[in-house]
């Protein structure tokens, strides 16, 4: 089986949500709640669990006679986000029942059948992509279309894409597109196109590879992800030094006044 | 899905009296310069929305994190008194019954916070050595069973004069409720130590200890609530508050914007509350034990109270430490 | 669109979008493409990966503007400046495509002397009737060709589209021709003349684009143009929805014949029409002044009344259009079967006349007098949709009965008791005397049939759904009702009943609800020989004796054969999408594509080749259809007093045009002018720098009455510039968009966009409540405060522009104010289209709507 990934490429994206809303069509999500956001043309704000496709909207000032493909000037960036499907996924690792798994095709997928709703998930992914439904109790997020997956299609978002700006396919291959695409916007002078892949990471990189101009940070897309069982080792150290201390002092506690026979 | 802790009106209104104020607005998310109309910066992240998910647990897990520790410690006090003298027996026996009843309710506040209560029993469907919720579930259905079976055998043992299958069986018991006990007065600490969550992760090392500390606090105060007062107990609770007091210190000296829940807003003054009852205030009281008994009582009900505060008090941390990302991506800089 | 009909002979965009890959500069004008159009969008993307420079002229800071190389924010309204200053750009540094000028537009066509510009007369062209406010068309026509027979449209009633097909006949067998352009009457130098004034410097002025911004423009798109280089445009309602909307157009166009953009690959205007099947819908209209393929609708009384009369009007001696005949009587066969017969012209007078304007605004404007009685309305939602809604909703409460079919309950179907008329209590349901009649309507998907998409192209859709409940199909709903109608009509002989009587209405139907066979009336369509109702294989094939029948001419082809359907067809090749469904004429892809090759046949380049002329097969060769007469050489000349298309030579392109090219210069055929003149809106903040006398367009229609009221010049309560436009999650009057969670949630509420300075003027804050009103009308919204909409200096002022998206009103899941209670009803003279992108209004502050209506 194929490991599949995204390649998500801002530059070419033109905030048309098309993607989001074939997720939800395809998935038969709920709706988020109709608040007006105020925040650009984004109104559903973030992933979650009723939102596993989610269309950022970064505004910047716009500048006169300079378009957003300008070489030096980025006016208004749209960019479709997604569960990154982790190397070293913190939701897999943390999930208490299984109910998490690696697909062959290399995404992570929640079985809605096992899940019993403990949320552990949720505070363990350094994105916060998965989240649970009060309504229904479990976690959801992005499946990574495995049952299309299964069945030799496309995910729906890569599907409804009009630009192609969500490409679709061989890990390998995306991150090669990826160089390739990025040399390419340098030369054309957009010299702050950056490949967002937290390989060097704990995360070991990701299934979700990312095109994007300026600080990624602005996109919520963050420098340095961890995934959170890095923490397990100091953890569990202190843990044993607290039990022993535990044990210690209740043992000393108890038989210092016994004078010894 | 309001941005977290706000809903989209309020947050409107924030930065609309910012606006007013400054005539520019500084709030996250919103450009400093010019006139006030929200921006993704990367100082401010996307306009400022967090990057993660708070925690979705409710009240019965911070409760659970204080029963759970307060029984896992008052099991390793049952079986050390038990096999240090008979002037220890009653002591034993009341801890017996607290590890014992800690154990089933800890049970059922981790069931009722579940998505799916029904499915609790999916978490024995695999053991993770790398997922501290595994663990812990697994540790504690060890545990209640073998703090109920030691109880249990314990209230036998008094009717029929010591049956020695059955007095084998509690102190077999016993002897695993206190091992699984140290466990369950600690694991906690990794639990929440162990996440995306900044202010829990950054005190990964801190938590196992800080919340042994508490659960054996925990335990003596009940104990002695119940009319213990052995003097056993107080140099516990003396150690315990010490350790309390060591922890408060160094959150309190960490500066890092990732802790500032810890030390600021509502979250802060929940957190110092919390740790004042369980250090400073017992620690007092106990060394003051020596010339006014009574002080043992009002020591014993902080550290209870301190306790319980200090569990409520993490857990709200994490709810407000995801509003940091940003200063969190920035000292990953 | 009479804008591209007048100067190419056809009314649909020349090119189709995936020959905008092939561009080397795309001018996005009057549209938001990757807003409106994103599907379309991806071939803007390509050519732009491919190097082209992309430029986005538009008020606003849109998501097209994000893609582009270029934004240049203009002030609204200020288009023809604009375009007419790239025009004289082009002229001035003589950057013109010589050859292509020359042979193949009318610039070199010399003009009547007593013709007079608007520059020799402050503002009209000669011919301008004050009284009357129309022109007489007399002399704009060509030196030496006989004046044409009537004036300019139809005399009483006006209306336009009948225009689309190119032009009023005109005879244009002799005219005189300077191949140097140098004569002083010629078109070219009429031309130099009337764009002398538009300078980068009146630009700055008029328009608020900086003159270095728009000396960039014109050398990035003046530079992507040449043999080896094409630069496409491409509008939309930006620029329709004006009232010198069709000028703009024809500005677009003289500019595109200029550089020789026109019928090469890369090149041309792309005409971004609006809903799926909008093209459709005036090929086989459902507009009231034309007959399928743009035959013009016969005219009470100042009309032919018989068909003799009535094709020598609209037939040509030259050019394709000699090929009326052919075409009208193959529809009347169409129609009314056996019963049509030479003794009986054919049914002609079974046709309805046109008896005065009954465009949507004349009808509604009459319905709101109470001069009428019922209203069907299939796939509308004027209540929101409409300019003046107000003034639409109200009269909708005079009908005696309203028929809405519809997916959902819209504002047009509860008008009567949830209107914001009910609501200020200025009507009350049970004063109300309309019957409302609300059916459920079947949704494209629940249906087969074709969409006619905005390049042309027909495309099949399957049902893929049974439609719920009692929902049916407009083709049920229509069939049944004829069968009704007719079923009344026989027991009643009476003249009246006549054409009903002799109409064929007879179909397949299948299912449990008598669905008539959509593809069987396709057929109908697509045309046949009446003998052994053989399909016709193209247009060429209709006769004017009555053997041939035809629905509409234009998309004969379509269906060569029974159970072969092209507008199926889904396997795209190629650059210019063949393959994919069927595009009229023939399946051309780009228009008057003989005008990418020389006058000699070969290609201008080889980069840029797409039909040429076969020496060894004696035939036009390439890569799309050729729209050309297949094996009319080069150097065909016609022979003296040759007729319709053999009278046009090898080199004249533009075969429907009697003179065979591209026309600069409309002699006839549009109402407003020969050259497209610079006129601000009808309500605008700035005087007209360039005719002082003539502010907006005389020839425009205002409609002012008690209830259509505007801003009179110099009325400073209303000081900004309001424009409407649409977002890329909300469609059109939200019928589709507003009812559904999954696209509501994604706009949920009616906001204005405003720049901080505007903002800051009138102390709202992000995210606020502003008032927004006109004389029409006043409505609440956010403040959505951003930069991209950045006022404009013009004219030494400080001009603020409101932006404000059109899609919302009372019902649905998410609910707003409708933009058009504050928009005017107003009429373009050419195709009656109202002034929505620009027009005067106030913004104040109103956090908690204390503010009441101040109308
Ligand atoms: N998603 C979506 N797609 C649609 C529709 C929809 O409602 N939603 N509607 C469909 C329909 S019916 C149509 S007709 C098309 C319309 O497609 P468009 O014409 O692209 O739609 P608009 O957004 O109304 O107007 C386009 C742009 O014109 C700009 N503009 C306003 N005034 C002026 C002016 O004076 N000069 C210039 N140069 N620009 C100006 C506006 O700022 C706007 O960005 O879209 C079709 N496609
Ligand atoms: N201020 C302002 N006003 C404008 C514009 C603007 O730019 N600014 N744009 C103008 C333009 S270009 C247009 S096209 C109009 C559009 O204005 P309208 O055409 O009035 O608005 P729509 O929402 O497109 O109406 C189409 C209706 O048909 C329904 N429908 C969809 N499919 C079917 C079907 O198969 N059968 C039936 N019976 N109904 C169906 C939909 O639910 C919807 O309610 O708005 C115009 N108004
Ligand atoms: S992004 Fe979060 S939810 Fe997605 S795989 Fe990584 S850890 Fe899991
Ligand atoms: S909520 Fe479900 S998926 Fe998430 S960790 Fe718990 S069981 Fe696993
Ligand atoms: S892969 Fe499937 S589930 Fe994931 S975002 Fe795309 S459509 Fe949604
Ligand atoms: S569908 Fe493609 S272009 Fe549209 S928003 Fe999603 S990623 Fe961007
Ligand atoms: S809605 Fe249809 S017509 Fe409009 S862009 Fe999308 S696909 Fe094209
Ligand atoms: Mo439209």
């Amino acid at each position: 089986m194929a490991i599949t990934a995204f390649l998500t490429d801002s530059t070419l994206c033109i905030g048309c949500k098309a993607c989001e809303v074939a997720c939800k069509e395809w998935n038969q999500l709920p709706d988020d709640g109709f608040a007006w956001s105020g925040l650009s043309y984004d109104n559903t704000r973030a992933l979650g669990h009723s939102t596993w496709r989610h269309v950022k909207f970064v505004e910047r000032e716009p500048v006169w006679g300079l378009g957003g493909n300008a070489g030096d000037h980025v006016s208004w960036e749209f960019s479709s986000d997604v569960c990154k499907h982790c190397e070293h996924a913190g939701c897999l690792e943390a999930c208490p029942t299984g109910s998490i798994v690696r697909t062959e095709f290399g995404g992570v997928f929640v079985q809605p059948d096992v899940c019993n709703g403990c949320g552990y998930c949720v505070v363990a992914c350094p994105f916060g992509v998965v989240d649970k439904s009060p309504a229904d109790g479990r976690a959801f997020k992005c499946t990574f279309c495995y049952d299309r997956q299964k069945a030799g299609l496309m995910p729906a978002c890569a599907t409804a894409c009009p630009t192609e700006s969500i490409l679709f396919g061989d890990l390998d291959e995306m991150r090669r597109l990826a160089d390739e695409r990025v040399a390419t916007l340098h030369a054309r002078g957009m010299t702050d196109a950056t490949i967002w892949d937290p390989r060097e990471t704990s995360v070991g990189g990701t299934h979700a590879v990312f095109i994007v101009r300026g600080d990624p940070a602005s996109y919520n897309l963050p420098p340095d992800p961890q995934v959170p069982t890095i923490y397990l080792k100091p953890a569990w150290q202190s843990a044993a030094i607290g039990a022993a201390a535990l044990l210690g002092s209740v043992l000393f506690a108890f038989t210092r006044h016994r004078a010894p026979a | 899905m309001p941005v977290q802790g706000m809903t989209t009106e309020q947050r409107l209104e924030s930065i609309r009296d910012e606006a007013q104020r400054l005539g520019a607005v500084a709030a996250a998310g919103v450009r400093a310069a010019g006139a006030p109309f929200p921006q993704a910066t990367g100082e401010t992240g996307y306009y400022g929305l967090p990057l993660l998910k708070p925690p979705t647990w409710t009240w019965e897990v911070p409760a659970y994190f204080f029963v759970g520790g307060a029984a896992g410690a008052s099991a390793i006090v049952a079986a050390v008194a038990h096999h240090s003298g008979a002037d220890h027996e009653a002591i034993a026996h009341d801890a017996r019954w607290i590890a014992a009843a800690g154990g089933i309710a800890s049970g059922a506040l981790l069931t009722a916070d579940l998505g799916r209560p029904e499915r609790f029993l999916n978490m024995l469907r695999v053991f993770k050595l790398q997922s501290p919720m595994s663990v812990g579930a697994w540790t504690l259905t060890a545990f209640s069973s073998a703090a109920a079976a030691a109880a249990f055998a314990d209230a036998i043992t008094r009717q029929s004069r010591g049956l020695t299958p059955v007095r084998v069986l509690g102190d077999v018991s016993e002897a695993l409720a206190a091992a699984t006990g140290l466990v369950m007065s600690t694991y906690t600490g990794v639990l929440i130590g162990a996440t995306a969550i900044p202010v829990w992760h950054r005190q990964a090392r801190l938590l196992p200890l800080h919340f042994a500390a508490s659960a054996m606090a925990s335990a003596v105060s009940m104990l002695e609530l119940l009319g213990h007062d052995a003097s056993e107990l107080n140099t516990l609770g003396l150690m315990a508050a010490a350790a309390e007091v060591g922890a408060g210190v160094l959150i309190e000296l960490d500066s890092d914007p990732a802790s500032a829940p810890l030390t600021h807003g509502a979250s802060g003054l929940l957190t110092r509350a919390g740790g004042v009852l369980a250090g400073p205030v017992p620690l007092i009281l106990r060394l003051m034990a020596r010339r006014l008994p009574s002080a043992r009582r009002s020591a014993a009900v902080a550290s209870l109270a301190g306790a319980l505060l200090t569990r409520f008090a993490w857990w709200t941390v994490g709810r407000h430490s995801v509003q940091f990302r940003c200063a969190e991506a920035a000292d990953h800089r | 669109m009479p804008g591209l009909g007048t100067s190419f002979g056809r009314g649909g965009a020349t090119t189709a979008q995936q020959d905008l890959q092939n561009a080397d500069a795309i001018l996005i004008m009057g549209s938001s493409m990757a807003e409106n159009h994103p599907v379309g969008f991806r071939w803007v993307l390509k050519a732009r990966e491919r190097g082209a420079s992309i430029i986005h002229v538009d008020p606003r800071f849109t998501r097209t503007s994000a893609m582009a190389d270029m934004w240049v924010p203009l002030r609204a309204g200020s288009d023809i400046v604009f375009l007419g200053a790239l025009v004289n750009y082009v002229l001035a540094s003589n950057r013109e495509f010589r050859d292509y000028v020359v042979h193949y537009t009318n610039a070199a066509t010399i003009l009547r002397e007593d013709f007079r510009d608007t520059e020799e007369l402050g503002g009209v062209f000669s011919g301008w009737d004050p009284d009357a406010r129309k022109y007489t068309t007399e002399t704009w026509a060509y030196q030496g060709a006989e004046p044409t027979p009537h004036q300019a449209g139809h005399e009483d009633a006006q209306g336009g589209h009948g225009k689309d097909r190119g032009g009023e006949s005109a005879e244009l067998e002799h005219y005189q021709r300077d191949p140097t352009l140098e004569h002083p009457r010629c078109v070219f130098q009429v031309l130099k003349r009337h764009y002398a004034r538009y300078t980068p410097e009146l630009v700055e002025r008029s328009c608020g684009v900086p003159r270095d911004l728009f000396l960039q423009v014109a050398e990035a798109y003046t530079s992507a143009s040449g043999p080896d280089k094409t630069a496409a445009i491409c509008y939309a309602v930006g620029w329709t929805q004006h009232s010198v909307g069709v000028q703009i157009i024809r500005t677009a166009a003289i500019l595109q014949l200029l550089l020789g953009n026109i019928g090469r690959p890369g090149g041309g205007i792309m005409a971004l029409r609006g809903h799926a099947s909008i093209q459709g819908s005036t090929d086989i209209p459902t507009l009231y002044d034309i007959l399928p393929g743009y035959l013009p609708m016969p005219f009470f009384e100042t009309d032919s009344r018989t068909l003799k009369a009535y094709i020598g009007k609209h037939s040509t001696s030259t050019g394709w259009w000699h090929n009326f005949d052919k075409y009208i009587v193959s529809l009347l066969k169409a129609w009314y079967g056996d019963a049509a017969a030479a003794t009986n012209d054919w049914g002609f007078n079974w046709l309805p006349r046109v008896s005065g304007d009954h465009s949507h605004f004349g009808y509604w404007l009459d319905m709101a007098d109470g001069k009428l009685e019922g209203l069907f309305v299939m796939g509308q939602n004027p209540a929101v949709g409409a300019p003046n809604a107000r003034l639409e909703r109200k009269a909708l409460a005079r009908l005696k009965w309203l028929v809405v079919r519809d997916l959902v309950e819209t504002e047009t179907a509860s008008f009567w008791y949830d209107s914001p008329e009910v609501e200020r209590g200025e009507l009350t349901p049970d004063t109300i005397g309309t019957e409302v009649f609300l059916f459920p309507a079947a949704g494209h998907a629940e249906k087969d049939g074709t969409f006619t998409n905005t390049q042309r192209l027909l495309q099949w859709h399957q049902k893929a759904v049974d439609p719920p409940g009692d929902a049916r199909s407009e083709t049920w709903f229509v069939y049944h009702l004829g069968r009704r109608l007719q079923a009344r009509a026989a027991k009643d002989r009476r003249p009246r009943n006549a054409a009903l009587n002799a109409l064929t209405w007879r179909y397949q139907t299948h299912g449990r609800h008598a669905e008539p066979d959509a593809e069987e009336i396709l057929a109908e369509i697509n045309g046949y020989t009446v003998a052994d109702r053989k399909l016709v294989t193209g247009y060429t094939s209709l006769t004017s004796d009555g053997a041939t029948a035809s629905g509409c001419w234009i998309y004969a082809g379509v269906m060569p054969a029974r159970g072969e359907n092209k507008a199926r067809g889904r396997d795209a090749h190629g650059r210019y999408g063949h393959g994919w469904g069927y595009a009229w004429p023939a399946d051309r892809r780009i228009l008057y594509n003989r005008a990418s090759a020389r006058p000699d046949g070969t290609p201008w380049s080889d980069r840029k080749k797409l039909v040429w002329w076969n020496t060894s097969t004696h035939q036009w060769d390439g890569d799309d259809v050729p729209d050309f007469t297949k094996d009319k050489a080069p150097d065909y000349i016609p022979a003296p007093g040759a007729k319709g298309d053999a009278a046009l030579s090898g080199t004249q392109p533009f075969i429907l045009h009697p003179d065979g090219v591209g026309w600069i210069y409309v002699s006839s055929g549009l109402k407003d002018g020969p050259l497209p003149a610079h006129y601000e809106p009808l309500e605008s903040p700035l005087g007209n720098s360039l005719y002082p006398q003539v502010t907006t367009n005389p020839a425009a229609d205002k409609k002012a009455r008690a209830d259509n009221v505007y801003v009179e010049a110099g009325d400073d309560r209303y000081p900004f510039v309001l424009t409407t436009y649409r977002m890329t999650e909300h469609h059109t009057a939200g019928g589709m968009t507003r009812f559904l969670p999954h696209l509501a949630e994604l706009q949920p509420e009616l906001f204005c966009e405003i720049s901080p300075e505007l903002a800051h003027l009138i102390g709202a804050r992000h995210g606020e409540f502003v008032r927004i009103s006109t004389p029409r009308g006043a409505i609440r919204a956010r403040a959505l405060v951003t930069p991209r909409i950045p006022p404009i200096t013009a004219n030494g002022r400080t001009i603020h522009q409101v932006g404000l998206p059109y899609h919302f009103g009372r019902r649905g899941l998410v609910k707003g104010d409708a933009a058009n209670d504050l928009i005017a009803i107003s009429e373009e003279p050419n195709v009656r289209i109202f002034e929505s992108k620009a027009l005067l209004c106030d913004v104040r502050r109103d956090p908690d709507g204390a503010l009441e209506d101040r109308r």
